[in-house]
């Protein structure tokens, strides 16, 4: 199936994902924060009493709604991803960098209280000055770390 | 409530993989600065959910779930933005953040869940330390804490 393209313009996606923000903190007096839904799901697995369960069925719904995305954009397909990754560092290889960047993103993430969508879209929108903060520190290294890593790659990633 | 929960994870992650967010290509390439929709897409929601908060807010919106809307708002201290920065640099070497790993992993892209995989390592790393250490408190932006209920 091909209904929908496989890229939207940003002005259909932004601001529908702002209405999403919004909307949450609207009815529910929470921020959309996706590393906290990890948290949760470790707590729920754990058997901890205080799991905020809705935060359980948010990180379900996030596999769900992309899962449904895939199908109508017709790329629903097992495959690697990181073709360009595998190309230069090989599968296994790039297994292991891939579980490294996870790891260093959680641990900072929790760190810090929150990643790209706690931070970057609710702490920004609610105007918090740690949103803002935070915000400008992991775009900017983010952006510095890749540009070395094409350098140090010699274009290759 | 897991009702709210699941409808708003659904729309998000169909959102995600909608603008394209969830291929590894399209996040790097923005952190390389040769595509600025995702910075498009960040900027605009921004841009609709700040207004609205900031009249919902005025009003003293009574939400239907979660009481008068309190919009956390913290100073920024040295483990936010140390946090941050680690962050940051695992975003860079991943090219994906935590939503979309999820919705990269959805749409058949295995990788995304080695990601996802590592990502709940982290966590629960850091989280393992806070839990011993009591001068540690990240309840400001509502990350749910296991170790310390709130």
């Amino acid at each position: 199936m091909e209904i929908l393209p496989e890229r939207v313009s940003w002005f259909i996606v932004g601001p529908l994902i702002g209405v999403l923000v919004a909307g949450l903190f609207a009815i529910a007096n929470r921020p959309l924060g996706a590393s906290g839904s990890y948290v949760q799901t470790i707590a729920f697995v754990r058997g901890d009493k205080r799991t905020q369960t809705w935060r359980v069925w948010y990180f379900v719904g996030i596999l769900l709604g992309a899962l449904l995305a895939s199908i109508l954009q017709g790329k629903l397909e097992l495959r690697a991803g990181y073709e360009s990754m595998i190309d230069l560092f090989s599968l296994p290889l790039t297994v292991v960098v891939l579980a490294i960047g996870g790891v260093v993103m959680g641990y900072g993430a929790r760190m810090s209280g929150g990643c790209t969508s706690g931070h970057g879209l609710c702490g920004t929108s609610a105007r918090s000055m740690t949103g803002f903060a935070a915000t400008a520190t992991f775009m900017s290294v983010a952006i510095a770390v890749t540009l070395l890593l094409n350098w140090m790659t010699g274009g290759r990633l | 409530m897991n009702l709210v929960g699941l409808a708003f994870g659904c729309a998000f992650g169909f959102l995600i993989a909608l603008g394209g967010l969830n291929d590894y290509e399209v996040i790097h390439n923005m952190l390389l600065l040769e595509d600025f929709q995702p910075y498009l897409i960040m900027g605009s929601a921004v841009a609709v959910a700040a207004p609205v908060l900031w009249v919902l807010e005025r009003k003293h919106w009574a939400t239907p779930y979660g009481g008068e809307l309190e919009l956390a708002r913290s100073r920024p201290q040295r483990h936010h933005l140390v946090g941050a920065a680690i962050f940051g640099t695992g975003w860079a070497v991943a090219g994906t953040c935590p939503a979309p790993a999820l919705a990269m992993g959805a749409s058949g892209a295995w990788l995304g869940l080695v990601v996802v995989g590592g990502l709940f390592a982290g966590l629960f790393a850091r989280d393992s330390v806070e839990a011993s250490s009591a001068d540690a408190t990240h309840a400001d932006l509502d990350m749910g804490q296991v170790a310390t209920a709130t």
